[in-house]
């Protein structure tokens, strides 16, 4: 626990994550996915994984000052996406481009606080940086069908040649939202918030029932 | 064979499969690949229902989209019915079960015969108006009457248990119609690597090509459709969509499409499969290859069963095997019909006479009719019909060169059916649904699509092309030119050849004379769904309705299920010879969506019973179902309203748990809380613009209450912000305002003060919030953290980082009860774990959870308002007694500043609020209840003010209210009086709302 001071601007980051002898409790945890992989359907048209406990954390930062776009790089070694609508991913970092000014960058849960302190420690002037780890998860689909739930759910046009590898959109997700990043040709990550978890939890099972829905722990 | 009028050969029926189905009782047997209104003319079944109006027997006139008479209601359970269906558009299946919708209490034997005998004579046009609008009383009571007898189907009284679902589709080009014209733009689009999608309402492809006996590519019509069909299928970049309405054609090439996805098989969806699908689709490109409808003619008796359309007869011989009769007599306007005679005689049936209306009819189909012997009786009309519940004979007298009157004697002949051909009307609806108005054209005596402001293309019949090598060619051309509009390369599409049949000029001609003035003739119906007939829409043009749209809704015409489909066309030509003008300068009713009517399944798709409205959850939702909390909707979010144990009232649960609070330690899941992060060197800057009250001195590690205002000076959230660093705020919101107020943020950040450095994120989801809140609440801290908690170490208003049993967390010292409490704040996949131990450790305090009902007691003896509940938009601060939370000293102004000054706003006698206290404290004023001061006064009694917070307070004894009263924070003392419902007054003392610990002593320690 400490507080990091930087020249502009004083924050507080705090280490948000208890010792490993406390387990954390994804937004899904309830739905103990763990145990329907073992005993539910092994094949199917689409298959569900959570990316549970990953670190989250939002930039806003002016994505013409090129002293804050070397600082990012440096701190996460990928460049930020500053083309509307991509994202840029280096081993286990993807960082998504959200708005003109807004990234939402995924670390493994475990970094988000020597990341988050990096930014402070490298980046200059105006920015914000908010661990939101708590608030989101991802939920990876995958399989043939994948792009069917995609379409029952959400408007954007997801065909390869509107929505190749790599593109991320913030859209509605059925009656909530979603981040949703094609991250192979039949596989597509969607960010989604901890509160509405439960909700687009019973809305995908719904929408892939007719392809055959495969959970993976 | 018990299917009478079945071809033994021919038509696309497969007689190797038979199939059962039940029609108003009765088993009938019909074939795959039938529909419902095959199978029904198969048998023989000459009645399908019962006229709206007059209760005339109606038989089956056309084979498609427009069919107005049989209109079934299908199920073979209750949970199953589903009503108003085409039966034209129904494939039949085994097991189907049908009943027609009109008719009443049977299509055979009806009441209602009798009475719409009497009371059609009561019923001309406008009866609604001129009828039932005197007594208005009486309307609901005539409504019930009418809908019985106008025989609507009915929706079932049990759950639906099928599915139905929504896709989102994106393409290129968008082909309505998978006729000759759009299987070629299709298949043009396609070849030019366009995404295509081709949807047409019927189950298989090839549009008028199905009923057909022309060659394409010097094959069966088929067999050109099906290899074309395959090609689209095996295109990944094609989706097909058979039986699948284009229902509505919206703006920026937004279409909406219905489709049919297990209706064709059984009463239920099989295996739990969707039973239809809605689809939206944005198409860059939209091709409406929509074809046309054939127009009947309108002549005296033309709703006595048998009296059909002509293509309709070719189709249910063609396609189905079915020769609807034994003696056929054909009236035309045009030679493309000769081709139904040719049909009926070639099937081995009689055909009596083909009455042409047109002098000299020739050409080559003339001449086949001439051929097989069949009488062309020429300059004649069949004016009157014979018969009731089937046709029995026809009158025919030569007419007038223009067709307006009766010039020779009339002569009767024998027949069973009579088809009937004014020609064909372009499918021009869905074009229209873009608010594109139809233009006349005078060569094909139709209305074609006009200006459209879409990208729109148009190919076939909708065009007036009623050729199939022009429907072909114009396909191809339509793709073509999509493709070019796309920037794709041209394609490398051949027009398959066709062998054309010349046709000679037709006759624009709609409705037949009679021998009698239009008035004094037999019905002549225009609209069979609605009973409009062509003396019905001569009345209305006397009575002074002149404008074809007033026309239309005097006389009813158009609003059935067909949508006018059949009979608009008829009317306006109707009216246009009426007024004694032409049909361009009467104009045309403009049709709406849907094209055919949707099921409501569909239009609500996955969005009902859990899936409805999404349920937001907090990291300890699990834990408060375990423990049999009654949850309350704040927003979305499920929150526990109360905790009660078994046994236990609602009150008796808010009693004790109010008590634990005040007595021991409680506990709350404030979570829900929207909480934003707030960072930049202006941030403060940006605080006190927003906030009404001053944020310049606050220090890090302290928090403040704020009010946010609109513009107009009246409060519309609060919440605590807290200083986290020199430029780090973390600002609390009411959980239903979260989203509004960061909106609000943005919005004043990114249009008025962009210069300010601040940046927001939310963090509602991210925090999971526990309020412990009593005198043990420190006791019970201590237990899990290192950190000094103390009165001197910690004190009121403060926030800290520190561990909460083993978790990080930032705690905050603030209190919505007034007494002791901390608010502490873990990330949320660890917020169950931090819950859980507070209750390990807590049992010793018998910590009690509570919902928000308690939290609204308890804050209410403190007299803390709650946004929302307690504010409406209509007050400032100091209607609220809360001027303290008001800095009219800060440099730059605040929003809501300038709006409080308002004359209006600076009134001594405005609603302000205040406490009341229930001279009788047993008694709890009801929220809402409004106040006066004088309860004698005469009614209406001048109201002062409502009851906006009431509750019992088990810590007080007593009830306490807060309401709020004109000019109440001068009255102190004084009485104010609610008049309920039930008649009681209640007297209430006007006083502080503070009703407890006044000096905040107990939050303070």
């Amino acid at each position: 626990m400490s507080d990091v001071k930087t020249e502009a601007v004083t924050v507080s980051v705090i280490n948000q994550l208890p010792d490993a002898s406390i387990q954390g409790q994804s937004p899904l945890f309830h739905a103990d996915l763990a145990t329907i992989a073992k005993s539910g359907p092994k094949t199917g048209g689409v298959t569900l994984k959570e990316e549970a406990l990953l670190g989250h954390l939002t930039l806003r930062m002016n994505p013409e000052n090129a002293d804050q776009l070397k600082a990012a790089e440096k701190v996460l070694g990928v460049a930020l996406p500053t083309q509307p609508l991509t994202s840029a991913s280096k081993g286990d970092v993807v960082v998504r481009w959200i708005s003109p000014d807004e990234w939402l960058i995924t670390v493994p849960g475990l970094k988000a606080f020597e990341v988050e302190t990096a930014f402070q420690k490298e980046m200059k002037g105006h920015f914000q940086v908010v661990n939101v780890s708590g608030g989101q998860t991802i939920v990876k689909l995958s399989g043939k069908y994948a792009q069917y739930v995609i379409k029952k759910s959400s408007p954007i046009d997801i065909h390869p040649s509107e929505f190749p590898v790599g593109k991320v959109v913030t859209s509605v997700f059925a009656k909530s939202s979603a981040i949703i990043r094609r991250s192979g040709e039949n596989e597509f990550e969607l960010v989604i918030r901890r509160s509405f978890s439960d909700y687009l939890w019973l809305w995908l099972q719904d929408a892939s029932r007719e392809y055959g829905l495969v959970i993976e722990a | 064979m018990s299917q009478k009028n079945r071809l033994q050969s021919g038509g696309r029926i497969d007689r190797s499969k038979p199939l059962t189905f039940t029609y108003n009782g009765k088993q009938l047997e019909g074939f795959a690949g039938d529909t419902l209104a095959s199978a029904l003319l198969a048998n023989g079944v000459d009645l399908v229902g019962r006229s709206f109006k007059y209760s005339r027997p109606r038989g089956i006139v056309a084979a498609g989209a427009e069919e107005p008479n049989a209109i079934m209601q299908l199920g073979a359970t209750e949970a199953t019915q589903v009503p108003n269906v085409r039966a034209t558009q129904q494939e039949l299946f085994s097991g189907l079960v049908a009943g027609s919708t009109n008719g009443w209490p049977n299509v055979e034997m009806d009441l209602m015969g009798l009475v719409g005998k009497i009371g059609g004579k009561m019923m001309p046009p406008g009866f609604y108006y001129k009828t039932f609008m005197y007594p208005q009383s009486m309307w609901e009571t005539y409504e019930k009457v009418i809908r019985q007898a106008a025989g609507l189907g009915r929706s079932p009284k049990e759950y639906d248990p099928d599915i139905y679902d929504k896709m989102n589709q994106h393409c290129d080009v968008m082909v309505v119609g998978a006729g000759p014209a759009g299987l070629m733009a299709a298949l043009t689009a396609a070849r030019g690597g366009a995404r295509v999608i081709i949807a047409d309402e019927q189950n298989e492809f090839g549009g008028s090509l199905l009923s057909s006996k022309e060659t394409v590519d010097g094959k069966a019509a088929a067999a050109w459709v099906a290899s074309v069909t395959k090609e689209l299928e095996a295109n990944e970049n094609v989706l097909v969509l058979p039986r699948s309405t284009v229902n509505g054609y919206h703006d920026h090439n937004f279409l909406t499409i219905h489709q049919r996805m297990t209706e064709h098989l059984a009463d239920r969806a099989p295996n739990g499969q969707v039973r239809a699908r809605y689809h939206r689709v944005r198409a860059k490109w939209v091709v409406l290859a929509t074809g046309a409808h054939e127009r009947p003619l309108v002549f005296a008796n033309n709703d006595v069963p048998g009296v059909m359309l002509a293509g309709a007869v070719s189709t249910y011989i063609n396609r189905y095997g079915v020769v609807p009769g034994n003696e056929l007599v054909l009236m035309t306007t045009n030679d493309n019909a000769y081709r139904t005679a040719l049909d009926w005689h070639d099937a081995g049936r009689k055909v009596q006479a083909i009455v042409d209306t047109r002098k000299n009819p020739t050409g080559p189909l003339v001449e086949a009719a001439r051929e097989r012997g069949i009488t062309v009786m020429a300059g004649s009309a069949v004016i009157d019909v014979q018969g009731s519940k089937r046709v029995s004979g026809v009158s025919v007298a030569s007419i007038s060169e223009d067709g307006s009157k009766v010039t020779g004697s009339v002569k009767k002949l024998s027949a069973d059916t009579v088809a009937s051909s004014g020609g064909w009307s372009p499918v021009v609806h869905l074009s229209c649904h873009t608010g594109s108005r139809p233009q006349w054209n005078d060569e094909i005596i139709g209305f074609v699509p006009g200006a459209t402001v879409q990208k729109q293309l148009t190919a076939g019949a909708i065009n007036g092309n009623f050729t199939t090598s022009g429907a072909l060619e114009q396909g191809k051309q339509a793709g073509a030119d999509a493709l070019e509009k796309l920037g794709l390369k041209a394609a490398d599409v051949a027009v398959p050849a066709t062998v054309e049949i010349k046709e000679s000029k037709p006759m624009a001609l709609f409705h037949i004379p009679h021998t009698k003035p239009t008035s004094q003739a037999p019905k002549q119906f225009v609209d069979y769904q609605n009973d409009v007939t062509a003396s019905g829409i001569e009345l209305a043009c006397r009575e002074g309705f002149e404008s074809i749209e007033h026309v239309k809704r005097y006389t009813a015409m158009g609003f059935g299920t067909d949508q006018g489909k059949l009979g608009n066309i008829n009317g306006m030509a109707i009216a246009a010879k009426f007024l004694n003008q032409s049909i361009p300068e009467t104009g045309t009713t403009i049709f709406r969506p849907n094209y055919t009517p949707i099921t409501f399944g569909a239009i609500a798709g996955r969005d009902c019973k859990e899936l409805f409205d999404p349920e937001r959850y907090t990291a300890m939702h699990k834990w408060h179902l375990e423990h049999g909390a009654k949850f309350e909707d704040v927003g979305q979010w499920k929150r526990p309203w109360y905790f009660p144990k078994a046994g236990e009232s609602m009150q008796e649960a808010l009693n004790r748990e109010c008590l634990a609070t005040r007595e021991s330690v409680g506990i709350l899941d404030a979570s829900t809380l929207g909480k934003i992060d707030i960072q930049g060197k202006d941030a403060r800057e940006f605080l006190g613009r927003v906030y009404s009250n001053a944020w310049a001195k606050l220090p890090v590690g302290k928090c403040r209450y704020g009010l946010m205002l609109k513009e107009d000076g009246m409060v519309f959230d609060d919440g605590v912000t807290s200083c986290l660093g020199e430029n780090h705020f973390l600002m609390t919101t009411t959980s239903g305002g979260a989203a509004t107020v960061l909106t609000w943020l943005e919005l004043y950040h990114q249009t008025e003060w962009p210069e300010l450095e601040v940046y927001f994120t939310s963090v509602t989801d991210h925090w999971s919030t526990m309020t412990i809140s009593g005198p043990n609440s420190r006791k019970l801290l201590e237990e899990l953290t290192d950190a000094d908690v103390s009165k001197e170490g910690f004190p009121y208003m403060d926030w800290k980082p520190m561990t909460v049993a083993g978790v990080p967390a930032r705690v905050f010292r603030i209190s919505f009860t007034g007494e002791l409490s901390f608010e502490i704040n873990v990330q949320a996949n660890y917020g169950l774990h931090v819950w859980e131990k507070l209750f390990e450790h807590g049992a010793k305090y018998d910590l009690t959870p509570y919902g928000t009902e308690t939290m609204h007691i308890l804050r209410a003896e403190k007299g803390f308002i709650i946004a929302g509940q307690d504010t409406d938009g209509s007050v400032h601060p100091y209607d609220l007694g809360m001027g303290w939370a008001v800095s009219m000293n800060k440099p730059f102004s605040f929003i809501g500043k300038r709006g409080m000054k308002r004359e209006d706003c600076v009134r001594s006698d405005r609603k302000q609020l205040v406490g009341l206290k229930t001279i009788d404290p047993n008694i709890v004023l009801p929220e809402g209840a409004q106040g006066v001061f004088d309860p004698t006064a005469p009614i209406p009694m001048p109201m002062v003010g409502h009851v906006t917070s009431s509750y019992w307070s088990a810590n007080l004894g007593r009830s306490i209210a807060m309401g709020f009263v004109k000019g109440g924070l001068d009255k102190m003392g004084e009485k104010v009086y609610y008049p309920l419902v039930d008649g009681r007054i209640v007297e209430a003392e006007i006083c502080s709302p503070i009703f407890l610990d006044p000096k905040g002593e107990r939050q303070n320690v």
